[in-house]
């Protein structure tokens, strides 16, 4: 046995490792079998029991494709001759002209419509600074600018869809990047192609709004628990103590992690200390309840989040609301020194201060004081600078929220009145922090318009027929090449038959390991493999044949059978692994999952084909000797 | 069980009769992409579709005619598998989802009952334009990705040979695909982003199936170096005939099992690559070789390894 020591203890790390990556997936479907099987008030409570290691499971599974599960895929592109002539200081019958053209070639340019902009105003001898930057420039300097605007406006766009896919609350959202202005949205499970529509192509809401005073905030959540009070909080199942249950634990973390007392007894007047005191007062306060109290203000993790919105969204407490009130969340999660994540809620007077049209610039800069944080510089037209500082001036020492699309990203204290409109928002703790505020501050200024140019919405009854077609059509397949090689070779397939399976486990496994998705083409794919993987055993199965035939020992068949086999199966499979590249190289979406699961499959047929096979054959010859036969 | 042992026929000597066959049929094909054409999908003519699945069956004509009423114009109707489930299909342009509604809507007016949406599509014209471009880079890269590797692995006239017997392959399928289009119910081969991804593949398996006889060549030529070429050819496709015809197959035996179970969106990617094993493994064992001989033999020369 000392000999296959080496190769078994490959092999055994192998499947270890494809066992590893593949537990996950598992886990996942136990865990949602469990759900599913538990009645809601039981399954609630088992998510809540185990949430972490379920998120940790569903994390890392194995993810099906939009076209297996159902979902909604959008291409958008950022419009940049609405930009340019949106960037624009001032637009007359040539830019129009210009741009009428441009927009005509671009249909049918693949050149990038800034370039094709730049050799229009190039081919007229027309200067470009009387339309954009400085009027100084010359053309190449105005040209990196706009080049610098497009870009910045494809990021731009990004934030502002990604901010608001968060608060429209979709799970497992991709949002990528493709080529210089696209963004690739995946919205697994969607399918109000509506309400995704709206929410992608209206245009950005930059609002400065005042903290409501806390006589308001009071009055705003007194009144919504009045309206609660006696009625169960969320449908179906009654969440009140559930509800109570999580905050009860949310804010013992938060207590013990910010080593504070909770401010809650200042607005409900209960002792902490006292369990049924804080029971009691739960019960009359169930909205306030759901939250966590610090002393910095109301917290809540992104499942009391969504708890307060579905409350928030229910008419009778709508009507509660004072009029001069609204409510809005942090735009990102904070992290506890437990590495929990909590978003803020805001209570926010109603009416915006200001809103983002009058900024003219933002930049994030590194902190001139040198304490490493970094700031952002903001300026306004000369009407704005007008109202802020009449605001600023107001309001000495209190807090203004920047809110985008109702997401708060930043509520700077007011130091002092600003006059002039150049205003510097410190406290940031990164550079990221601060280019995202800067991105959001500038969405109000000059919104990236972008357009569904691709739109792909698969209805959840396809995926699922899709899913069960996909799989039978795998297991007939797969059942068919299998018994056709031990018919074929009879002992001579089962190794190649064993390597089939753990070429496929192989293959799912990888999968998993990169955060691949599997697709329909994809299960297509790995078929496929099954066909073409069984060939290198083909191969070296007919090499043994054949020099056993020429009266070579069965061991000495063997192995000259893999010796000679061996530069074809290099040769072949490099060929067709040669064009699975370019397929995927060139290739979108759902083709690249057939050209990666074909890549993976080719690479690990040559493991499972040349290595595995060969030591079965070896341990059998070893051990029974009488059973190898070719047929 | 065997099959083709000891397997001795003259392949090359009638290379001129497999010329010939290819030649017809080929011609056939290409006669008709003349004049049948090839259908384009929705991935490479932009547009928007709505795939639906109605409550009871019908006939194509009745869904034609309540399109028609609905004042909806250039309409293409096609069966998705089966006679509830259709393709609903138009290139206007309108803004949003106004198409995909206005077909909505009509159905619903028409189906009391619940009709269901499982697909919608839309896709701007610009993007097939691009995919188009990439397919055609692509399939270009592929085949001089092979020119090079098996010119460098092998002589460079074997990859002369290998790379025209793709060309032969892929003219010849996509020749018997414009042929096969609405020939068999329920059949649907559009042309779209899975049929690229089809030809890459046959392209990707024909050349296996090529390198594995060139393979045998080469381990031949180093054997019997005082043998002729043509012989030599022969004897090589002989061997490897077996496994040739095997793990052709035992794809195929796979691409038919996702044709006939696998459901309507991969059933046009099966029968391609259907097609593409059969041309691919015919092609292989009459095509490239004798390509690659009849070139030997134009200009004299002799090939050692």
């Amino acid at each position: 046995m000392k000999k296959y020591l080496f190769r078994i203890t490959l092999i055994a790390a192998f499947l270890l490792f494809a066992g590893y990556l593949l537990y996950p997936t598992f886990m996942d479907s136990y865990y949602e079998s469990e759900l599913e099987r538990l009645s809601d008030a039981d399954s609630t409570k088992y998510f809540d029991e185990n949430e972490a290691s379920i998120r940790s499971a569903r994390e890392s599974r194995l993810k099906l494709g939009l076209d297996l599960q159902g979902g909604m895929y959008v291409t958008l592109e950022v419009d940049i001759i609405e930009l340019l002539t949106k960037l624009a200081k001032n637009e007359d019958e040539n830019l129009r002209e210009i741009l009428d053209e441009v927009r005509t070639e671009s249909l049918t340019s693949d050149e990038a419509v800034i370039d094709l902009f730049g050799r229009k105003f190039e081919s007229r001898g027309m200067r470009m600074s009387r339309y954009y930057g400085d009027i100084r420039d010359d053309n190449g300097a105005v040209m990196t600018k706009l080049t610098d605007e497009t870009e910045k406006a494809v990021d731009r766009a990004l934030e502002i869809i990604r901010n608001r896919i968060d608060q429209y609350g979709v799970s497992e959202v991709t949002i990528t990047r493709s080529g210089n202005r696209r963004i690739i949205l995946e919205l697994p499970g969607v399918s109000d192609e509506q309400e995704v529509r709206k929410l992608i192509q209206e245009t950005a809401q930059l609002e400065f709004k005042l903290f409501a005073d806390e006589n308001t905030t009071l009055k705003a959540f007194g009144n919504i628990d009045k309206a609660l009070l006696g009625k169960p909080i969320d449908e179906p199942v009654d969440t009140t103590a559930l509800a109570g249950d999580t905050t009860d634990a949310a804010s013992k973390s938060m207590a013990s992690a910010d080593t504070t007392e909770s401010k809650t007894d200042s607005i409900a007047k209960a002792n902490m200390s006292d369990d049924q005191k804080l029971a009691e007062w739960k019960k009359e306060n169930p909205f306030l309840a759901l939250f966590t109290a610090t002393q910095y203000g109301l917290f809540a993790t992104s499942d009391q989040r969504e708890r307060v919105n579905n409350i928030l969204k229910r008419d009778d407490v709508r009507k509660a609301i004072p009029d001069d009130v609204s409510f809005a969340w942090s735009a990102k999660p904070q992290l506890n020194n437990e590495g929990a994540e909590y978003y803020e809620f805001y209570t926010l007077k109603r009416k915006p201060e200001l809103t983002g049209e009058v900024i003219t610039n933002a930049r994030a800069q590194t902190d001139q004081a040198g304490l490493g944080g970094a700031v952002v510089t903001m300026q306004m037209d000369n009407d704005g600078s007008r109202d802020w500082a009449r605001i600023t001036g107001a309001n000495v020492n209190k807090r203004i929220a920047i809110v985008l699309d109702n997401a708060v990203f930043s509520a700077p204290n007011v130091r002092q009145k600003i006059i002039g409109g150049n205003s510097q928002i410190e406290g940031m703790e990164n550079m990221e922090e601060a280019r995202l505020l800067e991105i959001v501050l500038k969405a109000g200024a000059l919104p990236a318009p972008v357009e569904i140019i691709e739109e792909r919405t698969v209805g959840p009854s396809l995926g699922e027929d899709s899913i069960s077609k996909g799989l039978n059509s795998f297991l007939i397949g797969f059942g068919i090449v299998m018994i056709f090689m031990v018919l074929y070779y009879q002992f001579g397939g089962v190794p190649a038959d064993i390597a089939l399976i753990f070429n496929v486990t192989f293959i799912l496994a990888i999968l998993a390991g990169f955060h691949g998705t599997l697709t329909l083409p994809g299960i297509a794919g790995i078929l496929l493999t099954v066909g073409m993987a069984v060939d290198a055993n083909v191969l070296i199965n007919e090499r043994i044949r054949e020099e056993f035939g020429a009266g070579k020992t069965m061991r000495a068949a063997i192995d000259a059978g893999y010796a000679r086999a061996f530069p074809a199966i290099i040769d072949s499979n490099l060929t067709t692994l040669l064009t699975t590249i370019i397929l995927y190289q060139f290739g979108s979406g759902p083709i690249q999952g057939f050209a990666l699961t074909l890549m993976i499959g080719i690479i690990c047929s040559l493991f499972t084909a040349i290595v595995m096979t060969r030591v079965i054959f070896e341990i059998t010859l070893d051990k029974a000797p009488g059973i190898v036969k070719f047929g | 069980m065997r099959i083709f042992q000891n397997l001795n026929v003259d392949f090359m000597g009638k290379r001129k009769i497999f010329y010939m066959f290819s030649a017809v049929i080929i011609l056939v094909g290409l006669a008709s992409i003349a004049f049948k054409g090839i259908q384009f999908g929705l991935d490479f003519k932009g547009g928007t579709e709505v795939v639906v699945r109605l409550p009871h069956a019908v006939k194509i004509g009745e869904l034609r005619s309540i399109m028609q009423q609905a004042k909806m114009g250039s309409i293409e109707i096609k069966s998705f598998g089966t006679d509830t489930d259709y393709i609903i299909r138009t290139d206007q342009k309108g803004v949003g989802s106004t198409i995909s509604d206005n077909i909505k809507i009509a159905l619903n007016q028409s189906f009391k009952q619940g009709i269901e949406i499982l697909q919608e599509n839309r896709v701007e014209a610009k993007i097939g334009s691009e995919i188009r471009r990439d397919a055609v880079i692509a399939i270009f890269f592929a085949l001089i990705g092979i020119l090079v590797y098996v010119g460098f692995r092998f002589k460079f006239i074997f990859a002369i040979g290998a790379v025209a017997a793709l060309f032969h392959d892929v003219i010849l399928t996509l020749g018997l695909i414009s042929i096969c289009t609405d020939m068999i119910p329920g059949l649907n081969l559009e042309f779209d982003q899975a049929m690229v991804a089809a030809f890459l593949t046959l392209v990707g398996y024909s050349i296996n199936d090529t390198v594995v006889v060139f393979d045998r060549v080469r381990e031949n030529l180093k054997l019997f170096k005082s043998s002729a070429f043509e012989p030599l050819l022969n004897k090589s496709i002989n061997t490897t005939m077996s496994r040739t015809i095997l793990t052709g197959l035992t794809t195929l035996l796979t691409m038919v099992a996702l044709m006939v179970f696998g459901g309507e969106p991969t059933r046009g990617f099966a029968f391609t690559m259907s097609i593409g094993v059969l041309t691919g493994t015919y092609s292989s064992v009459f095509v490239a070789g004798a390509l690659t001989l009849d070139w030997v033999k134009n200009r004299n020369t002799k090939i050692t390894f």
